[in-house]
């Protein structure tokens, strides 16, 4: 509570002054960021990869399920999980976080201090993932959608991401007074968010369990939390500093941003329990109620996106991160609305334990978040490390790959959920018909995963060569610094 | 603001579930639930490492309840009560309807008992006899509920098939006992070993396609025999007060 | 220094527009607050923890508590057996040995009529009875002379009916009509005077 008070009494109707509107601080704050950001998007684009072939292994245990008999990580009970995980724990938050301390640092025009801790902090986090990836296939996993990770793998992610949290606000307590955007309130409001539901999750289901059904509701609680409103304050903090950035016209407006955070974040944090769950009807019925009332934080972020890109001049030319963000926008309002429509009572009954719930996470996490993050990281990374990307040209064909693959994806688990659905709920269709009626839709959503795969490897590719090329860039300074030790070459690269 | 999400979420559920007892079966002396036996318990462990909530969920949903008029006795004047009973619906009837059907039985003479029975795809396909509630995983220390169905659900499966030896089957070969099944075998569960001196009396009855080479055989590993000891543990399907609905006569021994 | 060409206006680290807020969101967001409230009464049983889906409210669970049936009768029977009989008739019907005689297969229990069974737990036994062709001496208190019509009718059926008998129901009226024609007696039957009533 405090945070968000502190939020809206440092506003005080504060606007940048004009002498403030030139670019001259943002080389120093970027490079700030440099070394933090490399781990954080290196590690990263790593899981990203990890993510998409192991989503790719569990897919294809549908089309040929005598084959992965022989070993406990070859069935999809493992493979699904741990690629799910590596996509958010291992991507997601990585990113998020890194986008959230470089947007920080910009909007409050402060360089980033004593950026060893983040990035000793980035380094456990990974390791966290490793550990929690390698608790999963070793069956460490804890059983909870979201919360597979074993406590050693747990425990490093809480650490971690408290250190970089709270680097990433003494940054923000730093910037000049009344340098605060709305991008500020989601993203700090995200910070908080996390440490909050995956401390109680793990203490009170794992830790020290709570019993029966409480485990599974603290559960469903957390998934959603972190799933949909976590990447939803994260996602939607970085769109909205990147879209005006690119089109060139404020935020429109902020009324309508304070409006849709607090809307947001209420109607968001109050759900989780699925209808029909076998707990006390209030706890579905309340979930469903506010789910169905998230129709007006979708509305107002519609409105806001439209006002602020549709007709504005934009950048010249093609820009790939704008394009991208653009697309996670409206990936975003379609997926909030998926949400909105699954809580209605008749839809919800028609997609309950069908693949559509899968289709909208997928949307949610993949073409909403990883996607606005594939745009802001390739406009950050050049700039904080002052390289540009090895391959230019390959950030529109990862960009290609990333949509198409995505919109395969979901289209296709989309609508075989609904075919699903029409089966399962018809009890004189046997239930093995409705398994295999989502056969050819998981064909489909097989391809859409090679497509996801190419991107991920495109994205990779171009973050790790420019990794090597900043330690390339440190030697060749080393060695010019020793063989010429003359006038001191400047490390920058 | 997270406070209110986290005392409706996770307070309110713990102040009102965290507590439950044992309840009472409706009408009987039993009370429900029962701790699950220790091979069982260890059962749903394997069930988590191996990740079945991935594919099977645990809930059974119940989209409504019904009542059936059930004859029991028809009177002095049978050929009458027949006569009406055909023109009559007696199944998945509402309250109202079911009392109108009664009174005219009643008043040919029969005598009707009206039967609460829950409604839904999930019942009619057997995978239950009610709606899954909290006290269905009272002494789960680990609630798998699982939320998506590639595989059908599970929460009455002991019920619905009780053959420790056709569960033992599934898991080596699911093809073996259900063809086209979707479902990965789970051979790491076994192992293949040369016949001893004599065969193993665990070894599984595999038809020829699935059998090992000759003078070999499959016997279960413990995490096997735990996975099927907890499936065969799963019976979701006592009449309680908030699960509420008429138990099918079992004839006494 | 590599610095990319920022794009348009980078420098300008955005501000939001600060015009002033539309009524309607206020108007639309009370109206579905409104309708929220309604949906929330009508499903959500009001934090009752034994209302779950799909029932609606603890009304409604209540009216569909199963009150009649063979079974339910069967079960309340055997509740009220394990109670108050099966002390000393056995879990199992079959009797202990020098406590009290077997109800499986007594011909005192499987009488086409039930008038003379019903006697027994109303009123108690004393004396000489000879039940499957064994003689027996013990006596019997009025065990069921506290029960209520419902609960002895439950439980005169389920000895009727279990462990192999299989004879007719007794209903909660029978019980009735039988204690009204007790009068007034309170004495212990013996078995002649039993026999010397109607089946």
């Amino acid at each position: 509570m405090t945070v968000n008070d502190k939020l809206d009494n440092k506003f005080g109707g504060a606007s940048v002054p004009a002498s403030q509107l030139d670019s001259s601080f943002a080389p120093p704050v970027d490079a700030s960021c440099r070394v933090p950001l490399l781990v954080l998007f290196g590690g990263a684009a790593l899981w990203l990869v990890v993510s998409s072939l192991l989503a790719l292994a569990a897919s294809l245990t549908f089309h040929m399920p005598d084959k992965f008999g022989d070993c406990s990580w070859g069935t999809y009970g493992h493979l699904q999980p741990a690629a799910d995980d590596a996509l958010l724990y291992g991507f997601c938050i990585p990113a998020g976080l890194g986008v959230a301390l470089w947007i920080f640092a910009r909007l409050g025009r402060t360089p980033l201090r004593g950026a060893l801790v983040p990035v000793v902090a980035a380094h456990l986090w990974h390791l966290g993932v490793l550990v929690g990836l390698v608790g999963i296939f070793v069956g460490d996993s804890t059983g909870f959608a979201w919360l597979e990770f074993p406590r050693g793998g747990s425990a490093l992610l809480f650490f971690a991401y408290l250190l970089i949290g709270l680097w990433a606000l003494m940054n923000f307590s730093g910037r000049p007074a009344g340098a605060m955007f709305p991008s500020h309130w989601f993203l700090v409001a995200a910070l908080f968010l996390f440490p909050w539901i995956y401390s109680t999750a793990n203490i009170l289901i794992v830790g020290w369990p709570v019993r029966g059904v409480v485990q599974a509701v603290i559960a469903w609680w957390f998934g959603n939390n972190l799933i949909f409103l976590w990447t939803s304050l994260v996602g939607l903090g970085a769109a909205f500093y990147f879209l005006p950035k690119f089109s060139g016209r404020p935020l429109q407006t902020y009324f309508y941003a304070l409006f849709a955070f607090w809307t947001l974040f209420f109607f968001g944090s109050l759900r989780g329990v699925p209808s029909g769950a076998p707990v006390p009807a209030w706890l579905p019925t309340l979930g469903n109620l506010n789910s169905m009332l998230l129709i007006v934080p979708v509305i107002v972020i519609a409105i806001i996106g439209w006002k602020t890109v549709v007709g504005a001049a934009g950048p010249e030319g093609k820009d790939s991160s704008y394009s991208m963000i653009r697309f996670g926008f409206v990936a975003f309002v379609l997926s909030a609305l998926l949400q909105v429509a699954m809580s209605c009572p008749q839809f919800a009954r028609l997609t309950q334990f069908t693949w559509f719930g899968v289709a909208q996470t997928q949307l949610q996490l993949y073409g909403f978040f990883a996607i606005t993050m594939f745009g802001a990281i390739h406009y950050i990374l050049p700039r904080a490390v002052g390289i540009e990307f090895a391959f230019p040209k390959l950030i529109r064909v990862q960009q290609g790959c990333a949509m198409l693959g995505l919109i395969i994806l979901v289209a296709s688990l989309a609508a075989g959920g609904v075919a699903q659905g029409l089966k399962l709920n018809d009890p004189n269709v046997a239930f093995a018909d409705s398994s295999k009626a989502m056969l050819m839709f998981l064909r489909a959503s097989t391809t859409g995963l090679l497509l996801l795969l190419l991107a991920s490897l495109l994205f990779a590719l171009n973050i790790f060569a420019m990794i090597m090329a900043w330690h390339w860039s440190l030697v060749r300074a080393v060695f010019a610094a020793v063989v010429a030790p003359l006038p001191k070459t400047e490390v920058k690269a | 603001m997270l406070l209110v999400s986290w005392s409706a979420f996770v307070l309110a559920p713990q102040l009102q579930l965290g507590g439950a007892k044992q309840v009472p079966v409706l009408n009987s002396t039993e009370v429900y639930p029962h701790t699950r036996p220790g091979e069982a318990n260890q059962g749903l462990q394997v069930y988590r490492a191996n990740g079945c909530a991935a594919c099977h969920t645990e809930q059974v949903q119940q989209d409504g309840v019904a009542c059936d008029v059930v004859l029991a006795s028809a009177g002095k004047n049978p050929d009458a009560v027949s006569n009406l009973l055909a023109t009559l619906t007696l199944r998945g009837l509402s309250q109202e309807a079911a009392q109108a059907v009664s009174d005219k039985i009643t008043a040919a003479g029969g005598k009707v008992e009206t039967h609460i029975v829950a409604v839904g795809p999930d019942i009619a396909r057997g995978w239950g006899l009610r709606h899954s509630v909290a006290e269905d995983f009272l002494y789960d220390n680990l609630v798998q509920f699982g939320s998506l169905r590639i595989g059908p659900d599970l929460a009455g499966v002991g019920s619905r098939l009780p053959d420790a030896n056709w569960q033992l089957l599934h898991l080596y070969a699911p093809q073996s006992v259900v063809k086209g099944s979707l479902m990965p075998p789970f051979r790491y569960l076994f192992t293949t070993r040369k016949i001893g001196a004599a065969p193993s009396p665990d070894a599984l009855n595999l038809p020829k396609e699935f059998a090992p080479a000759d003078g070999y055989e499959v016997v279960p590993k413990p995490e096997a025999k735990e996975l099927v000891a907890y499936l065969l543990n799963l019976h979701a399907d006592v009449p309680l007060y908030d699960a509420p609905f008429t138990p099918v006569v079992v004839a006494k021994p | 220094m590599s610095e990319p060409a920022p794009s348009t206006p980078a420098g300008a680290e955005l501000v939001s527009d600060r015009s002033q807020s539309p009524m309607w969101i206020f108007v639309l967001t009370l109206t579905l607050l409104y309708l929220g409230a309604v949906y929330f009464d009508r499903h959500s049983g009001w934090f009752d923890k034994d209302v779950y889906s799909p029932y609606a409210n603890a009304a409604m669970l209540e009216s569909y508590q199963p009150k009649s049936g063979a079974a339910m009768a069967a079960a309340q029977g055997r509740r009220v057996y394990e109670q108050v009989c099966g002390l000393c008739h056995g879990a199992d019907g079959l009797g202990k040995p020098g406590q009290a005689p077997a109800l499986a297969g007594s011909e005192w229990v499987i009488a086409a009529g039930h008038n003379r069974l019903a006697h027994i737990p109303l009123l108690g036994i004393n004396g000489q009875i000879s039940v499957a062709g064994k003689g027996w001496n013990l006596g019997m208190a009025a065990m069921g002379a506290s029960l209520s019509d419902s609960d002895l009718a439950a439980v005169l059926t389920y000895i009727r009916t279990s462990w192999g008998n299989q004879a007719g129901e007794v209903t909660a009226d029978d019980i009735k009509n039988i204690r009204a024609g007790l009068g007034g007696h309170l004495q212990p039957m013996s078995s002649d005077q039993l026999l010397a009533m109607p089946e």
